[in-house]
């Protein structure tokens, strides 16, 4: 099976790459971009094949592709991607409109091609464990979460980061989707209401977008949960940031911290500790579904739809912010 | 200084524990159970007065340790006898009935001093001086959390009963809305949402708050009634500009007992345990005596109380209503 990565924009194609190269029966083709320098100092660090356009790469024909543009130009790629009859997984968050996310998802439907949504913590072996548990029945009724979803500038990776029309916002939209997608995966419900407050205080003469922020959502089945998605951790914090989140049922607590899995490394020549994370690689675990979906013909994990309904939701506190109010969703 | 103590639970009997360790003299108790009130007098020589009005006209302070919607009418009865008063957090179960405490103190020349102990708690302590110092810069995104499990009463559990105590949003998670605005300053607007309102037959209670402040900081407070006996756990995160800080009682607890289990039994209300030469609240109790006596003002006033609970209800109206709450405009 043929897969190849369509922009480097994102910093995740960076793993990405290595986690395709891993898979058995896989053949990693190589990587198009159309910042032609990005293309090739990647090309080069990864010893990949450079295609001259995404074209040339689709004209490949390859079973898949790996979609890690900027956000706002996820649409033109997997949109591409669809009419050359090629399964698509797209970085997250899907797109930074909902008609953009709805018209790729539709441009997939009609191609019959698979359209994934880049949500590697459906795949975080603890998270997997909360969720077999939840389903057993063994852990009670959800009443709440109180989650984080924390990390430091993005910039420091990726200039576009913090650009508002190709990322489509700031902390807001970088760092809602994944924990709103936990949850509806966990609770299999619906958000039906969203309040958030955003701020900008961190690296406020650094980026104009909003670097702080607290949301509060409420699920079609009662349950309600905050989620911290500020990027509020320090550049020479011992990690990039976290998830967490502490799920309160019936029966009392479950605290969840996902990258927990760690060793605490002090060096000489980097004179600040930092983690080094030995839990199981959800990246490769998500790509391998990918691959396995097309190559079974099953739905994937994750689908469009859910990368489309953690849009709405962080669009939605966009509104709320704006406000000072709750958003209901239509 | 003659000090009459009004409640022997919990906190009546730490802050007699308290009380002991400065100059001031314990006059006694007076309280609905007797047993406990005789105990405490033996235990500090003192007296167990028939009533409140006997304990008042014999004593020069009156700390108020009783359930949140008995600190009004006793502070009124203590200040129109013109004696000092420590009141226990919240400091009323209104804002209005809050507002005439501070009133009737004030016309009376009596001083009104609020038991928000976590301001005394080393660790809490600390990490506001740095703020205030500007070791980390302006806050940005300040998150608080206090959990343990739901009290229990031997008789009558008005922690339970709304109309007394308020539930968990005033009683527990207020010490975090105290907090907050002692790190950022006044808070603008309260977005809360409990599970004791949304699912009234619940076993256990978790909430909690985004807090707007006036600054452009907000904070994040929950707190839960949620976890097994005996847990007890605080978390503290304050983001600046220029900085982290973070505190979770859990990774800072320096003992950790892994014994086999002796019995079921468990206190009544969780507890954080931190070893320390002196216990956060002998440390507000010191600084209370140092304010009676040397006319100074303690780290927290009657004011600050009276904030707190603002937001506390403007939480508690927002969990009912699922609207943003504006803070100044909680007047009940």
């Amino acid at each position: 099976m043929k897969i190849g990565l369509l922009s480097f924009a994102h910093l995740h194609a960076e793993a990405y790459i290595q986690n395709l190269r891993a898979l058995p029966g896989v053949e990693m083709i190589g990587l198009a971009d159309e910042d032609r320098e990005r293309g090739q100092r990647f090309a080069a660090q990864f010893d990949a094949r450079l295609f001259d356009s995404y074209a040339a790469l689709l004209a490949e024909k390859p079973d898949g592709v790996v979609v890690c543009s900027e956000n706002n130009k996820h649409r033109p790629l997997v949109e591409m991607a669809a009419s050359a009859g090629v399964h698509v997984l797209s970085e997250k968050p899907l797109a930074t409109t909902l008609e953009d996310a709805r018209a790729m998802i539709e441009a997939c439907d009609r191609a019959g091609v698979k359209l994934m949504t880049a949500f590697p913590m459906r795949f975080s072996t603890p998270l997997l464990e909360v969720k077999a548990q939840l389903d057993a029945g063994s852990l009670g009724q959800v009443y709440c979460f109180n989650a984080t979803n924390q990390g430091g500038l993005p910039k420091r990776h990726r200039a576009w980061f913090v650009d508002k029309e190709l990322a489509g916002g700031g902390a807001v939209m970088d760092h809602t989707v994944h924990l709103a997608d936990i949850m509806r995966w966990y609770l299999n419900s619906e958000v039906v209401e969203v309040y958030a407050q955003t701020n900008r205080i961190f690296y406020a003469e650094e980026v104009d977008v909003e670097t702080g922020g607290l949301l509060m959502l409420t699920f079609a089945n009662g349950v309600f949960a905050s989620i911290d998605c500020s990027w509020s951790k320090p550049p020479y914090y011992p990690t990039w940031g976290g998830l967490t989140f502490e799920m309160v049922t019936e029966r009392g607590a479950v605290l969840v911290d996902a990258f927990k899995q760690n060793l605490t490394i002090y060096r000489h020549d980097l004179k600040r500790p930092v983690w080094g994370h030995w839990g199981s690689d959800a990246n490769q675990a998500m790509l391998a579904d990918f691959v396995a979906a097309i190559r079974d013909d099953r739905p994937p994990r994750v689908s469009g739809m859910d990368g489309y309904r953690a849009v709405e939701v962080a669009l939605a506190a966009y509104q709320s912010a704006a406000t000072g109010q709750p958003v209901r969703l239509s | 200084m003659k000090v009459g103590i009004v409640g022997v639970g919990f906190m009546g009997a730490t802050h007699a524990a308290a009380w002991a360790e400065t100059p001031a003299v314990i006059g006694g108790f007076v309280a609905e159970t007797a047993p406990e009130a005789q105990r405490l007098a033996a235990n500090y020589g003192a007296r167990v007065y028939p009533d409140l009005a006997a304990l008042i006209a014999d004593v020069d302070v009156v700390d108020i340790c009783t359930p949140t919607h008995l600190h009004h009418p006793m502070a009124l009865q203590a200040a129109a006898a013109g004696k000092h008063i420590v009141c226990e957090k919240p400091l009323a179960r209104t804002v209005a009935q809050g507002q005439a405490m501070i009133a009737a103190c004030r016309q009376a020349g009596v001083k009104l001093l609020v038991a928000h102990v976590v301001r005394f708690f080393p660790e809490y302590a600390l990490a506001r001086r740095m703020v205030a110092n500007g070791d980390i810069g302006r806050p940005a995104v300040i998150r608080l959390a206090r959990g343990s499990f739901r009290p229990k009463k031997p008789v009558g559990n008005w922690f339970l009963d709304f109309e007394k105590s308020g539930g968990m949003m005033l009683d527990l998670m207020i010490h975090d809305f105290d907090y907050a605005r002692w790190v950022a300053g006044e808070v603008e607007s309260v977005l809360a949402k409990s599970v004791g309102h949304l699912r009234p037959g619940a076993a256990i209670d978790y909430g909690m708050a985004i807090l707007t402040h006036v600054s452009g900081a907000l904070s994040h407070v929950a707190g839960a009634w949620a976890y097994p006996p005996p847990t007890f756990r605080t978390r503290l995160e304050i983001a600046g500009e220029a900085g982290l800080i973070e505190f979770d009682s859990d990774a800072a607890a320096p003992i950790q007992m892994l014994l086999q289990k002796a019995s079921g039994e468990s206190p009544d209300v969780g507890l954080p345990a931190s070893p320390l030469s002196e216990s956060p609240y002998t440390t507000q109790i010191k600084e209370f005596y140092a304010a009676l006596t040397e006319d100074r003002p303690a780290r927290v006033s009657a004011e600050d109380g009276l904030a707190a609970v603002r937001i506390a209800l403007a939480a508690i109206e927002s969990a009912r209503t699922g609207k943003a709450v504006r803070v100044a405009e909680v007047t009940q």
